[in-house]
């Protein structure tokens, strides 16, 4: 199993979308596949499920069937995780819903973060919830690749969701606050990670811990931000220096020779902003490669949808390409 | 289906090119493209041709368990609709002495070609290929000898130019596999033949292609038509409050459909306690789409009524030309479903109208039940269908 994050500090820039959009055509492409919702405000989920679904999840009280369902008794130190249950959305796709109640597991995890260099066994436990949670539920429906979303923000949540992953995918639009944001997440990737590799070591030894490797795999230019008003020159001059920026930043390269983004090895994949499929896709309640006439893509939409579909596909071979889940 | 004995004597017989063998059990699209490849029978056989699942290449049992979940992931080739037109399937199970051996035969279509995510699939000797421009050609041109449909037979009186092309080009992108469009270069009256909306051989297009594509399908077919009526009270012989004839090529007919529905269906604020109030349509309007969408794809269109769309102050009716059609009787109905018009269903499949097959009633009968109606009444002779929805009370 191969997991991915995706994940910016800048908010904003279609990440959910994104991630929603990648889990289907995983799934389209016959690749079973596990959407994790980590993002304490739940856009993710609230894509993939109708309002009846999640009031069904989100009922008052105890909520078994998502994540918070999964940490409450760390959350309550009444003992360890409780066994999680996914969400099937589809036949090779699998949901592990979020919850608003998530963010009250935000100080837990900070407190926790320095007791590991005490060799504090329970700290380890905190720590390490959302990476076990995540393993065994995606053990549970068989999964070859999980794909997780998560805040924009550089919080304590999101370090332990980092703990999870193999990989990390930068989603970014550009824009300054993207790049701006690119300064920050470079070091503290680093600092997260020569930090947990020194306590790793004190884990107690029954205990499966994560590497905390968190690779990084590329960037994800997403053009939604671009506004029509915006001169064009300006987001070209945003555009060229991406590459850079990344490299320096992000991989801690000093760049010399500077390949231009559609030739640059770390983009990934530069995404169009699809207009009006968008509003039409949240209306069905699919992906907006999956319209068909029947939900109003006809005409020049069908010709759209198509070419989303392709846009989509080229960039799920294109991270398998990167990491080790067999495509056919 | 074949008997036990007629299993092993195609375990052993490894010459046999209306056999597969596979071992994997996971394998759907795999699975989906072999019994495409059966169902296009490209050899003539005007035979079965069968899937085994849980058999080595060289014949030999590979010890597989076949579950229930195994046997009904392989029904769900049937109805799930990405094999266009439906193909016919019995699917069974078999104990041997080395292990369980599931078996899937699959029936030569009467409306070849038949396409699996879009491509056509075919047998070549004991492995299976997409099939190429010419391949293809030979199966359109031997489904219009044998089709039995209605739909897929000849309009003859019509022309070429009485189809809206541009109409057939949108549908093509949303029918078939878009490499196959990539590599295409065959001339218009081909690319309307393997989609079955024109006779290669008679030179006009199929009553399936009027319906679909024709600028005046009424014309030619004077029952294709949807009549309208929205009476002020219960009783037919009052003046209607609106009425309208929909008509029109398939899509702007479905698209008119899906409006007047939403017109019907009006929703109301109920208080289910002092603090909380609920919104609750007369009719869940899934339910009417789901009813409507079967007059529209089972009726009869030799025949020369409309569906009659009757709204009244406290019930719809919904009346179509043709009674039961084929395997579906009165004892089995609606667990059981059978395709007056294959060509049309597999359109309005390709445009998202439908999304499995065979469960469009009972999906209707669920959604009126969760939203608090009676269930759906149904009434039906050897000429016609009627389905009578009652509102919600309030």
């Amino acid at each position: 199993m191969t997991s991915l994050v995706f994940f910016n500090n800048k908010g904003g820039v279609g990440k959910t979308v994104l991630v929603y959009h990648l889990a289907w055509m995983y799934a389209s492409l016959g690749i079973r596949t596990l959407a994790v919702d980590l993002d304490p405000q739940a856009n993710l989920t609230s894509m993939f499920l109708d309002e009846a679904a999640l009031e069904d999840l989100w009922p008052d009280g105890e909520h078994p069937g998502t994540l918070y369902g999964a940490i409450k008794p760390i959350l309550r130190g009444r003992g360890d995780i409780a066994p999680p249950t996914a969400y099937t959305v589809g036949e090779a796709l699998h949901l592990l819903p979020g919850d608003l109640g998530l963010s009250g597991f935000e100080d837990k995890l900070s407190d926790a973060w320095p007791k590991c260099h005490n060799k504090d066994e329970a700290a380890f436990r905190v720590t390490t919830a959302f990476y076990r949670i995540i393993e065994q539920v995606a053990a549970d429906v068989r999964a070859e690749i999980t794909l997780i979303d998560i805040g924009p923000n550089l919080g304590a949540i999101n370090r332990s969701a980092l703990l999870a992953v193999d990989a990390i995918c930068v989603p970014l639009a550009p824009d300054l606050f993207s790049l701006q944001g690119l300064k920050n997440l470079g070091p503290t990737l680093q600092d997260w990670r020569e930090a947990w590799h020194d306590m790793r070591k004190k884990a107690p030894a029954d205990l499966p811990v994560p590497d905390g490797k968190f690779k990084p795999l590329g960037y994800v230019v997403m053009q939604h931000g671009f506004r029509e008003s915006r001169p064009v020159k300006a987001y070209k001059r945003w555009m060229d220096r991406i590459p850079a920026t990344y490299q320096e930043y992000i991989l801690g390269k000093q760049a010399r020779r500077l390949p231009s983004l559609d030739m640059d090895p770390n983009c990934l994949a530069i995404l169009k902003h699809y207009r009006s499929l968008m509003p039409m896709a949240m209306e069905a309640n699919k992906p907006m490669f999956s319209l068909k006439p029947s939900d109003g893509a006809i005409g020049s939409h069908v010709e759209a949808v198509k070419k989303c579909f392709d846009d989509f596909d080229r960039l799920a071979r294109r991270i398998a390409n990167k990491t080790d889940i067999m495509l056919f | 289906m074949l008997t036990r004995d007629q299993l092993l004597a195609l375990l052993s017989d490894l010459e046999s090119d209306r056999v597969e063998r596979t071992v994997s059990t996971n394998a759907r699209d795999k699975f989906g493209e072999a019994v495409c490849a059966f169902a296009n029978d490209l050899p003539g056989y005007g035979k079965p041709g069968y899937l085994l699942i849980g058999v080595a290449n060289d014949g030999t049992v590979s010890g597989l368990t076949v579950t229930d979940e195994m046997l009904t992931n392989l029904g769900g080739l049937r109805s799930e609709g990405k094999i266009l037109p439906p193909p016919v399937l019995h699917i069974a199970k078999f104990s041997l002495d080395g292990g369980d051996v599931a078996v899937v035969e699959v029936q030569p279509s009467d409306l070849p070609p038949v396409r699996y995510n879009g491509r056509v699939w075919i047998r070549v000797g004991p492995r299976k290929a997409v099939a190429t421009e010419r391949e293809e050609r030979i199966l359109s041109e031997r489904r219009v000898a044998m089709a039995r449909s209605f739909d897929a037979r000849p309009c003859q009186e019509a022309t070429l130019d009485d189809l809206a092309l541009g109409q057939f080009d949108a549908y093509r992108r949303v029918a078939v596999d878009a490499e196959t469009i990539a590599a295409n270069h065959r001339p218009l009256e081909q690319q309307l033949a393997s989609l079955r909306f024109f006779d290669p051989n008679r030179q006009c297009p199929t009553h399936a292609g009027i319906l679909l594509f024709g600028t005046n399908p009424r014309f030619f077919l004077p029952g294709a038509y949807v009549q309208y009526l929205r009476m002020p009270g219960t009783e037919l012989t009052d003046i209607p409050e609106d009425q309208a004839e929909i008509s029109g090529d398939l899509l702007s007919v479905l698209k008119e459909l899906e409006l007047r529905v939403r017109l019907v269906v009006q929703t109301r604020m109920r208080s289910v306690s002092p603090l909380q109030e609920q919104l609750t349509p007369n009719y869940p309007e899934q339910a009417l789409r789901e009813l409507l969408l079967n007059a529209v794809m089972h009726r009869n269109y030799d025949s020369n009524t409309p569906i009659r769309f009757y709204v009244f102050a406290d019930h719809v009716e919904i009346q179509s030309p043709g009674g039961l059609y084929g395997e579906a009787t009165r004892a089995n109905f609606p667990h059981q479903n059978s395709y007056r018009n294959p060509v049309l269903a597999e359109a309005m499949k390709a445009l998202g109208y439908v999304n499995r097959f065979g469960y469009g009633i009972e999906r209707a009968q669920a959604l009126l039940r969760q939203n608090g109606n009676p269930p759906a009444a149904f009434e039906f002779d050897e000429r016609n269908f009627l389905v009578v929805i009652k509102q919600a009370a309030p």
